[in-house]
């Protein structure tokens, strides 16, 4: 079984040397809108980010902010009516909007895979898991393994992701919700790839299986190297797990930074109302800011900045022009006119 | 799967019974002396109508009438016809029986295949001009009065065109001295076709459980199939019925074809439906976002799934197929079950007419009874538990 | 920057006419339901296919009605009546050597001649004959029958007895299959069980050979078939797809609410889970009169029903007079009404279908 776990980690190893200090993925200038009868809805504005390897990134925003549509573009499975208007995402040198269909259905899991929202569905009922995770190995794998060789392989994940190896005959109706999702991971493991996107990993599961897997996670991203994406509207949950954070706000990346610097020091209005929105049950009690009106339609989004009419620090200035990114500290990014007046966390001062 | 298939045969024989219940009282609550309706011929010889009297249980209080007629029919002992004295019931029903079951057999496989690809295909080109006309043309054959559709047929391609016989089962003249009644030859056609049907399920089955790997199966299914063909082709070229069975067949070709477009139609249109629902799934997503071909999603992702309820759907299409068969077999006059029925009908000949009912009957059981199996052969959620 | 509004308080005792307690639920309802028809009109138009079965129908309804106003006005009625009317059209026909007819309208052969009184025919003579089926002409626009009977009146006469009977079969039906679906949805356990199997049996049934022995056995009129067609199907596949729809009903909150607030069960039956299953009724409906029509056209094909004069009929006249296979040739026997029942199955069908994708939005196209 070592022995071909050898082989795979092998593959890696041959094409790119482990010190390459570059990032493994750039989003360069993004903007993506989607082509309705009413005209286009804007739902990725401008936004970039890189991510390092190893590292992990937390996108988190209201439902429709976008963040989805960021991964969807990331992995080019856009519908129909999406359009990429402009922007690159570099993934390792190459630019993946530049490739052919083929091209791309090939780094596809192999570059890079994703653990999806809806584990529950995410399995074709009428085959067995472990059929369909070694559908994604005969599919990548530089040399298609023999049917023992992928099964050795996929018992290992299976064992990497707390599953009995038996359980790879079964079929997706036999799994739990749980069991469901952590084979998911393991299928997304199951051709190395170099960044994994995880969308909303755990939201359908039950908060303690939630907290195993986002702990099976974290560990497995320690052990392999990889980059993982998060996407979640629940920030205390991507917080605990991820080196840096993104907020987005209405299709843009309003605030970008280190983890601990956001969630210490959020300076964009709106990353500081979900903040502090957000209860903790074993940190201070907090004064919860309520956030109040309802996110922008974006077939005709707001002038200026997006957030400014929900914003409490809002001035003319917010309503005509938009504010660009700026680095407020080392690796500290912030889209707004009048970060300086957002409050320091009550938290912090209580 | 063996305790469901149990289950549902031990309901399907409730269900047959309770069919027999309800024909039973059809006859019964029909005014006049029911005895009269199954032994009033005048052909037979009094003594023999007390015989069937006795045989019929005619001469027995109601409920005990009631039993008699449900192990009658159970035992195949349904009297003697009026109109075709002295055969038995049993006997031209188990005549006709093989007849119907090619026609309704072929016609429901053929449409069955060829719809389910039209559909998936249709479905995958959402907005194509191909669906657009697809779709025009199977809701206008589905929406078609089919005996009308029928006598068309006939007429264009019987009798305007000259292309086909204009309907009956065979060209007399050519079985004036053939060494083989027309049931023989018949028979023997639906047994190989039967036997090459068995032979490709077998295959089917034995190399997915017993090669692993898909290169080699594939290879070898490949050559058993070809071998089955071969073999059909050997018998038939061989053997000496095979110019009264091309007689019979080329007979067969335009009420099968007829009946075929009509499911065909309904086929396309509902596998389409199924096909845009399942690529709506999140496992449809799944296998995109694995970088699985899109051919591939297509066939072993969506198309698998969008066969369950097209299977399903094949319940509810039993009665429709065979009130299909009946029309078809009446305007082709095709001398089926149906026929069978509708000629006893207008003769008044009760006993052929109840007989060829109940035998229709088992016949819908039987259809639902396969698509039962299917089912649970196709879908593991039955297959691994029930 | 953002101003709060103030919002008056609201004192309910000031207000005495909110009408929100005094309306009947049932009148909530209908506004309601007035409120989305346009809405749902304009979803239902933009199917092209579901207008075009709004016109088939509209055109036999047109019919239909149209048919006692001729009678009454401008058809004599031993001419024009459906059944016992009869009109004998003077045609001119050349005479052709016997079995060399090719089209029976213009041409008689020999013998024919001679049996129509021309005991010294030559060929290429011009002879008089009565004629039925006669061609289209001005008195017959769609000529006439084997009988010399009106087909235009037939197809009129026809268009009533397939709306009647449509009628019948729908109303029974979906009533029968949504009071059995919500009861079945309702409480579930046992009588679920009873009905739903009871369901599975119907559905098993070979409806056609069944109703054909039925038609022999028994006299049946438009009535009875109607009603027993709307009984099965009530019964068989309806309730169960009704089933399903009220099952879905069954489990929003509402229904909760009206128990707490004291609702019998047969209150939420009737005035909660029932009109939130009509609208699926409704889509069944059309539905029920394709299949009904249907049938009843088979068996009057088949000649086993006692009804005066259907589509079914016309198409049996025809065939079993012997002209089954002239096709085109005699185009007004067999075209008419075989369309006349495919164009209105078909109408109903395309309603059906366009009805659905406005209770189920999951169907419409994008």
């Amino acid at each position: 079984m070592t022995a071909d776990r050898s082989m795979v980690a092998g593959k890696q190893e041959g094409e790119k040397p482990e010190l390459d200090p570059g990032p493994i993925l750039e989003v360069d200038h993004l903007i993506m809108n989607y082509r309705t009868k009413d005209g286009y809805v804007s739902a990725v504005q401008d936004v970039s980010f890189t991510i390092g390897r190893g590292e992990s990134l937390g996108l988190v925003g209201e439902s429709g902010c976008g963040k989805t549509s960021i991964a969807m573009s990331l992995m080019r499975l856009l519908p129909d009516n999406a359009e990429i208007q402009a922007g690159k995402i570099v993934l390792d040198g190459d630019n993946l909007l530049e490739l052919s269909d083929e091209e791309m259905r090939r780094r596809r899991w192999n570059d890079i895979a994703m653990i999806f929202q809806g584990a529950m569905n995410s399995w074709n009922p009428v085959y067995r898991v472990g059929d369909q995770i070694r559908e994604a190995i005969d599919l990548h794998w530089e040399e298609k393994p023999t049917v023992a060789v992928a099964n050795a392989r996929i018992a290992e994940l299976f064992e990497l992701v707390g599953l009995d190896p038996a359980m790879m005959d079964r079929y997706p109706h036999e799994f739990s919700g749980g069991m469901k999702q952590r084979a998911v991971i393991a299928m997304a493991l199951s051709c190395d790839p170099k960044i994994i996107i995880a969308d909303e990993p755990t939201t359908a599961l039950d908060v303690i299986v939630q907290e195993q897997v986002l702990e099976e996670l974290r560990s497995i991203q320690h052990e392999f190297g990889m980059s993982i994406i998060y996407i979640s509207h629940d920030i205390a949950v991507i917080a605990e797990i991820t080196d840096h954070l993104g907020v987005m706000y209405a299709g843009k990346l309003v605030e970008h930074g280190l983890t601990e610097d956001v969630f210490a020091r959020p300076r964009h209005p709106y990353a500081w109302l979900l903040l502090s929105s957000t209860p903790s049950v074993t940190g201070p009690r907090l004064n919860l800011n309520p956030l109040e009106g309802e996110p922008p339609d974006l077939l005709h989004p707001p002038t200026g900045c997006r957030f400014h009419p929900r914003c409490p620090f809002a001035t003319d200035q917010c309503a005509a022009e938009e504010p660009p990114m700026e680095e407020i500290e080392p690796g500290h990014l912030v889209a707004c006119w009048n970060y300086e007046q957002v409050p320091e966390m009550k938290a912090e001062s209580a | 799967m063996v305790r469901y298939l149990t289950i549902r045969l031990l309901q399907m024989f409730v269900l047959f019974l309770v069919f027999l219940t309800i024909l039973f009282f059809l006859i019964n609550a029909q005014p006049g002396d029911i005895s009269a309706q199954f032994v009033g011929n005048p052909d037979i010889p009094p003594e023999a109508k007390q015989i069937l009297r006795e045989r019929l249980g005619l001469d027995q209080p109601l409920f005990a009438q009631y039993l008699f007629y449900i192990r009658n029919v159970l035992t195949l002992n349904l009297g003697v016809s009026f109109d075709h004295y002295p055969r038995t019931v049993a006997d031209i029903l188990l005549t006709a029986l093989p007849r119907t079951l090619y026609l309704f057999g072929i016609a429901t496989l053929l449409s069955y295949i060829v719809g389910f690809q039209t559909g998936k295909m249709v479905a995958w080109r959402r907005g194509s001009a191909a669906e657009t006309g697809t779709m025009v043309t199977s809701i206008i054959l589905y929406t078609v009065f089919y005996p009308w559709f029928a006598i068309l047929m006939l007429w264009f391609f019987g009798s305007q065109l000259n292309w086909f016989p204009l309907g009956k089962f065979l060209t007399p003249a050519q079985w004036f001295d053939a060494p083989y009644t027309a049931n023989q030859v018949f028979n023997t056609m639906l047994l190989s076709m039967f036997l090459a049907g068995a032979g490709v399920a077998l295959v089917v089955w034995g190399t997915g459980k017993f090669v692993a790997e898909p290169v080699p199966r594939t290879r070898a299914r490949r050559i058993l199939f070809a071998l089955i063909a071969i073999s059909m082709l050997a018998f038939w070229l061989i053997s000496p019925m095979s110019r009264y069975a091309a007689d019979i067949a080329y007979h067969t070709v335009l009420p099968v074809t007829t009946l075929t477009l009509v499911f065909y139609a309904a086929i396309t249109l509902l596998t389409r439906s199924s096909m845009l629902e399942t690529l709506r799934e999140d496992y449809i997503f799944t296998a995109r976002a694995k970088g699985v071909p899109e051919k591939v999603i297509r066939d072993r992702h969506a198309a698998r799934n969008a066969m369950l309820p097209v299977t399903t759907s094949f319940v509810l299409a039993i009665a429709f197929i065979i009130g299909g068969g009946i029309v078809t077999e009446s305007i082709f006059s095709w001398p089926g079950l149906g026929l069978t029925l509708l000629n006893a009908v207008n003769v008044e000949d009760l006993p052929v007419a109840m007989g060829a009912l109940a035998f229709i009957g088992l016949l819908a059981l039987f259809a639902h009874l396969v698509a039962d199996v299917l089912y649970a052969f196709l879908d593991p959620r039955i297959r691994v538990q029930g | 920057m953002t101003d709060v509004t103030e919002i008056p308080p609201v004192d309910p005792v000031l207000e005495p006419d909110v009408p929100v307690a005094k309306e009947g639920l049932w009148r909530t309802r209908i506004r309601l339901w007035n409120r989305s028809f346009t809405k749902n009109w304009e979803i239902f138009s933009r199917n092209r296919l579901g207008v075009a079965g709004v016109v088939f129908v509209a055109f036999f309804g047109f019919l239909a009605i149209l048919h006692p106003i001729l009678m009454a006005t401008v058809w004599p009625e031993e001419i024009y009546d459906p059944v016992r009317g009869n009109d004998t059209v003077i045609l001119e026909k050349t005479v052709v050597p016997d079995g060399e007819v090719t089209d029976p309208i213009t041409e008689i052969s020999f013998t024919e001649a001679m049996i129509f009184g021309n005991f010294f025919p030559e060929e290429g003579d011009v002879v008089l004959v009565g004629q039925a089926p006669a061609p289209p002409n001005s008195a017959h626009l769609l000529g006439t029958d084997p009988f010399g009977r009106d087909i235009l009146s037939q197809l009129m006469k026809s268009s009533q007895a397939a709306f009647t009977l449509g009628v019948i079969a729908a109303v029974s039906a979906v009533t029968i299959a949504t009071t059995i679906g919500s009861v079945a949805a309702f409480y579930g356990g046992w009588v679920d069980s009873w009905l739903m199997r009871q369901a599975d049996l119907i559905l098993l049934l070979p409806l056609l050979p069944l109703l054909i022995v039925i038609g022999s056995l028994y006299e049946v009129g438009l009535w009875q078939l109607g009603l027993l067609i709307g009984i099965l199907s009530g019964l068989g596949a309806t309730a169960i797809i009704l089933k399903s729809q009220a099952l879905s009903v069954k489990v929003k909150p509402f229904n909760d609410a009206a128990r707490v607030a004291g609702g019998s069960n047969w209150h939420i039956i009737t005035r909660h889970i029932m009109p939130n299953v009509l609208p699926l009724s409704f889509l069944y409906m059309m539905f029920e009169v394709v299949g009904a029509i249907f049938l009843e056209a088979t068996l009057s094909f088949f000649g086993l029903l006692s009804i005066p004069m259907s589509w079914g009929i016309m198409i049996n006249t025809a065939h079993t007079q012997g002209y089954t296979l002239f096709g085109l040739a005699a185009w007004w026997l067999l075209f008419p009404a075989g369309l006349s029942v495919t164009l209105f199955g078909a109408g109903f069908f395309l309603i059906g279908r366009a009805m659905d994708e406005v209770v189920n939005p999951r169907l419409r196209a994008r």
